[in-house]
């Protein structure tokens, strides 16, 4: 008995003095911490972001954004309209994927075939909704292909820069669940070495990856679910990069001897979808007051550290069909009273929002608030992101009032990007056919979607924002900043797409 | 003893039936996962993902397969890592299994020193002071004594990693924290096992006897604490595993509780059903152990 | 041989436990942490009770001015505000206070579910036997082989957040215990003379179990109850923690826990306060506990 407690004690010193084994941190590694992994490493299966930031770092696409948001040649040298429904690239000669083979039309052909699937009942993969509008893709020689539209689709070029092209002959030998988990092989700036799940991604660097070596040679993608470990390990040197640190973390990051902060405005827009089917909202004075309650200013000021800008309608003034001519509802408390008792509510009315942004509930009880002290009486409920959608999106029947939420746009710098799913109500946007009843509005975002004269849409986008303006089927708020913490002896800055490009990282001097 | 296993193995085969059962309706009282793999599909798209999962089949049909499958070890694939999810489950397994060990391990090593000064120095403000300690660690909430820990060890004084999970000491704040709550437990046990023993006639001889004082007391003591112990820890071992989730969570462990818990959130059927089949066979043959044990440990019961 | 009167022997076995029951109340109110344990609690208690009265400000109060206060004895501190301010400018010792109700009213009416099902399953178990018996037993071994934590999880989030949900949730979750106690003081009762007797006189079931099986449960359920009670708290705030709480705007411990514990590095006291708040009462009832068992139950020193 006595032994094995010695024993035991011995053991418990040991784990204590044993000196720290800080993983997977050598020279030339930058680590980076997300909340979680995706479920596959192959590109076309999943359409969550964390997996998209390890993808663009693992998968060249055709064509390639610069950090000033400018289309560049990827593993297309060039492109060119042949016709408002066909477009031709020209391919990059000699791409290596990560296990040597050449890249060519093939290749190409194939990723986008298994997404699309012509001919196939059932749709495998979640990305199919944003490619959905090609209709083939032909090739024309090993050095070019044809993709064809089957109406013009303004954007075409937007959806390509995040499309990754994946070997073909490597997928057809090792199949599909081994290419998604432990075989990935794409033509990018890493490749993968090791994954273990819910712990961290390990990559390494491509020798001969056609822009030359990075900076780097290991990039590892750690699991951290909890910010505040994340904080920590940013802080003591485990991580190097977080992303979205709350503005109200900024201080200390930027305070602490390892730590800094980047941030740069970015896409995302936040609003609160209001449904138009049902009482108050079915009203547009009451949806007005309810734009004129909400203190845009002191919330960007008090709780995003001013990293934001309020916008009159859903359209962000970095994408294309932005009218800068459009005003913002105001902060006007007396107005927003008044309005709702024009709208038949003089003693204020009850209502419900829900929200899944979970990282934004302090602001969406502040949003709470305002509305309440204008008579909007909210009970705000918070959802996790799973059963949220579930709740909302499945059960029309259910009463709610409106959904506070943020749109990317799946960094499409394009007005339809967020008008579509925000208000298209047939077939339907994601959300629009559960809230927005605003009459002609369809018929409007269906012809600005379906045409490629770019003065036409912007004068339909124009007419659009203006139409939303005064119909109010949102109230209206901010867009935000992509706000990253980065470790000192790292070089990097965050990117207006919210994408992590670290072949753009250098160790610091 | 023969009749008493096979009544226990029936029950353990009734109880996983239970279980799954439990397991099966709870989830499918949630809403629809499809959705959620497909959030911008259109509805016959999605109708036809229902239908490959099978998930549009009536409800007694659906159980009877998860039963049937259940037994081969197939839980189908995980909706979101298209891998199989028993698979999946099965590989963090150890983790979450080694992290409870390593806690029950660390909270007897605690316990018993404590537990033996505990008695001896009875009713002094030693004795007070380290029952009041120990209280305290079963009185706090399991991730926050996690989030204080980390933040004093690995942020503040930086003598530990702040998460992860493989080396030696990345394994210490996680083990610490989810036996906290053990640890009184255990300590009550030594400690009444050991006032029992202290007056014991024998042990009184035994003293005359010029045997040293110590060895005595402890060895008996301590043979006299481990059936309680055992029993104890089998009882816990659910608490255990529940309390592991939440400490998986804080320090970023890569183990069955992490995982179940985002697949509750994903409403990723085949994982939660796989992992809490597992986490209940577990513990239910952790109680069969235990009163196999504790029939062979204590004589007098076997004549039930 | 003697056939006893009923009533005789009641009067002895009843009278024989209440005078055990005073000689353990005094062993329960002469200890020290028994009455330490009693005294946080009747503070707890009161405070939770008095709450709209006792807390200095509306916990739903927000103010972005005065977001992320530090407490009064902080630089930057401010009377008004004693335990600091939270992420939106609600008052953290408010809603400590009115957590307090929260928290005691989760616990005390998760114990409640657990004891009217516990209690009906174990006389259920008892009176009723074979095969009635068989099937509680095996819902029993079934309850106890799910972790509590991840079965209320998933319950939980399937069915919405909601206190309704989470008090039932707790309740079907901890329920075993009082069955088995209940049960075993059954069939010990049924062994016994009198109760044969009284049967044959025509004594109705529901009798005999007010006047034998409840009274000498009592001691060992009220132990039971107040130790879950702390299990339940713990558990509520374990189920805030990871993302599925009430949902709403009701400040519990547990969930002030979880909103404040992304900002602990600047804004220790969101998450250490509350924390704090469990701890003291978690303890308190322990304390409270503890002794108690110590008192009724002869056997321990």
């Amino acid at each position: 008995m006595r032994c094995w407690l010695t024993g035991l004690f011995a053991l418990t010193l040991a784990a204590l003095v044993v000196p720290i084994g800080a993983g997977a941190q050598g020279k030339g590694t930058i680590t980076v911490a997300l909340p979680s992994h995706a479920p596959t490493l192959d590109p076309h299966m999943h359409f969550e972001r964390v997996g998209v930031l390890v993808n663009i770092n693992m998968f060249d696409s055709l064509l390639h954004r610069s950090a000033k948001l400018e289309f560049e040649p990827s593993l297309a040298v060039s492109w060119k309209a042949l016709s408002d429904t066909m477009w031709e690239f020209k391919l990059r000669k000699g791409v290596k994927f990560h296990d040597g083979s050449i890249m060519t039309a093939e290749d190409v052909k194939f990723s986008f075939d298994r997404v699309l699937e012509p001919g196939q009942e059932k749709k495998k993969s979640p990305q199919y909704g944003n490619v959905r509008a090609i209709k083939e893709v032909k090739i024309v020689d090993p050095d070019t292909i044809h993709l064809i539209t089957d109406k013009p689709f303004p954007l075409l070029l937007e959806r390509l820069v995040y499309f990754g092209i994946v070997p073909k002959k490597h997928i057809e030998k090792v199949g599909e669940d081994s290419f998604g988990s432990t075989a990935t092989v794409g033509t990018g700036p890493w490749k993968l070495v090791e994954w273990k799940r819910d712990q961290h991604i390990r990559l390494e660097a491509f020798d001969q990856h056609w822009r030359g070596k990075p900076a780097f040679k290991y990039v590892v993608f750690r699991a951290i679910p909890e910010v505040a470990t994340a904080v920590a390990e940013l802080k003591t040197g485990g991580v190097d990069i977080i992303r979205n640190v709350n503005a109200d973390l900024m201080p200390d990051l930027k305070s602490h001897p390892q730590t800094r902060i980047s941030t740069t405005p970015i896409l995302r827009v936040h609003y609160i979808s209001l449904d138009m089917r049902s009482a108050p909202f079915d009203k547009k004075a009451a949806r007005q007051a309810a734009n004129y309650a909400i203190d845009k200013q002191a919330m960007i000021q008090k709780m995003m550290a001013g990293l934001g800008k309020q916008v009159a309608t859903v359209v962000q003034p970095a994408a294309f069909g932005f009218d800068p001519s459009v005003a913002p509802y105001s902060y006007d408390a007396k107005k927003a009273k008044e309005l709702l008792a024009q709208a038949g509510y003089p003693n204020g009315v009850d209502i419900t929002l829900h929200s899944a942004a979970v990282d934004w509930r302090p602001h969406f009880e502040a949003l709470g608030q305002m509305l309440t002290e204008v008579g909007l009486r909210t009970t705000v409920k918070m959802w996790d992101p799973g059963p949220a959608w579930n709740k909302f999106f499945q059960a029309e029947g259910k009463a709610t009032n409106g959904q506070y939420g943020s749109w990317g746009n799946y960094s499409v710098f394009d007005a339809d990007a967020v008008l579509h799913p925000l208000y298209h109500t047939e077939p339907g946007g994601w959300i629009g056919k559960h809230y927005a009843r605003v009459e002609g509005l369809d018929k409007l975002i269906d012809e600005a979607r379906s045409s490629v004269d770019q003065a036409k849409r912007k004068r339909i986008y124009a007419e659009i924002q203006r139409m939303i303006r005064e119909e109010a089927p949102s109230v209206f708020l901010w867009t935000q900043n992509d706000t990253l913490g980065i470790s000192k002896k790292v070089a990097y800055e965050a990117r207006p797409d919210e994408w992590l490009w670290l072949f753009a990282a250098k160790p610091a001097n | 003893m023969s009749a008493f296993l096979i009544r226990r193995l029936l029950r353990f085969v009734v109880v996983c039936i239970g279980v799954s059962l439990v397991t099966f309706s709870i989830l499918h009282a949630s809403g629809d996962p499809v959705a959620l793999i497909m959030p911008e599909a259109p509805e016959a798209d999605r109708a036809k993902l229902r239908d490959a999962l099978g998930l549009s089949d009536p409800l007694p049909t659906q159980f009877v397969r998860f039963v049937a499958n259940a037994a081969r070890g197939d839980f189908g694939q995980s909706f979101f890592h298209r891998e199989p999810a028993f698979g999946l489950v099965v590989e963090r397994m150890p983790t979450t299994l080694g992290l409870t060990c390593l806690a029950v391990t660390l909270a007897l090593a605690i316990a018993i020193p404590v537990g033996i000064y505990s008695a001896v120095f009875r009713n002094t403000l030693g004795d007070h002071a380290a029952t009041a300690i120990v209280f305290l660690g079963q009185s706090m909430p399991v991730f926050w004594i996690g989030i204080m820990l980390m933040l004093l060890f690995a942020v503040q004084w930086r003598l530990l990693p702040v998460s992860g999970w493989g080396t030696w000491s990345s394994m210490v704040l996680p083990a610490v924290t989810l036996g906290a709550f053990t640890t009184p437990l255990f300590m009550r046990i030594i400690r009444s096992s050991m006032l029992e023993v202290i007056n014991l006639d024998y042990v009184r001889t035994a003293r005359a006897k010029g045997l040293s004082e110590w060895l005595v007391i402890c060895r008996h003591a301590l043979r006299n604490a481990a059936l309680p112990i055992v029993t104890v820890t089998g009882l816990q071992f659910g608490l255990l595993l529940g309390g592991a989730v939440l400490t998986e969570t804080v320090f970023a462990v890569p183990g069955v509780g992490r995982l179940i818990v985002g697949a509750i959130r994903q409403l990723d059927f085949p994982i939660v059903q796989a992992g809490v089949f597992l986490l209940a066979i577990i513990i239910v043959s952790v109680n069969f152990l235990v009163d196999v044990l504790y029939v062979y440990l204590n004589p007098t019961v076997r004549l039930h | 041989m003697a056939v006893m009167l009923p009533r005789a022997t009641v009067a002895y076995e009843v009278g024989a436990s209440i005078a055990g029951g005073s000689r353990a109340w005094r062993r329960f109110a002469l200890n020290p942490a028994a009455l330490v344990g009693s005294a946080i609690l009747l503070v707890m208690v009161s405070v939770a009770l008095a709450a709209p009265w006792v807390a200095p400000h509306d916990p739903a109060k927000q103010s972005l001015l005065r977001r992320f206060t530090p407490p009064m004895w902080q630089t930057g501190g401010n009377a008004a505000y004693p335990l600091g301010t939270d992420q939106v400018g609600r008052d953290v010792l408010s809603r400590i206070i009115h957590g307090a109700r929260i928290s005691l009213l989760v616990g005390v009416s998760a114990v409640l579910v657990s004891l009217v099902v516990g209690v009906s399953a174990g006389l259920a178990s008892g009176f009723m036997g074979g095969k009635v018996d068989t099937a509680i037993g095996t819902v029993v071994d079934v309850s106890l082989s799910f972790p509590q934590i991840l079965l209320a999880l998933a319950f939980v989030a399937a069915l919405g957040p909601s206190l309704v949900t989470i008090i039932v949730v707790l309740g079907l979750t901890g329920w075993e215990r009082y069955a088995r106690v209940v049960r075993a003081e059954v069939l010990a009762l049924r062994e016994k003379e009198f109760v044969e007797a009284a049967r044959a006189i025509g004594v109705g079931r529901l009798r005999i179990i007010v006047r034998h099986v409840l009274p000498n449960t009592v001691s060992s359920i009220v132990v039971m109850s107040t130790l879950q009670v702390a299990q339940a708290i713990l558990a509520e705030a374990a189920l805030s923690f990871l993302g599925v709480g009430s949902g709403n705007a009701y400040p519990t411990w547990g969930q002030m826990i979880s909103l404040g514990r992304d900002f602990v590095t600047v804004a220790w006291w969101l998450a250490t306060l509350p924390g704090l708040a469990i701890l003291v009462t978690v303890l308190a009832i322990n304390l409270v506990g503890d002794r108690l068992r110590d008192a009724l139950d002869p056997r321990t020193i």
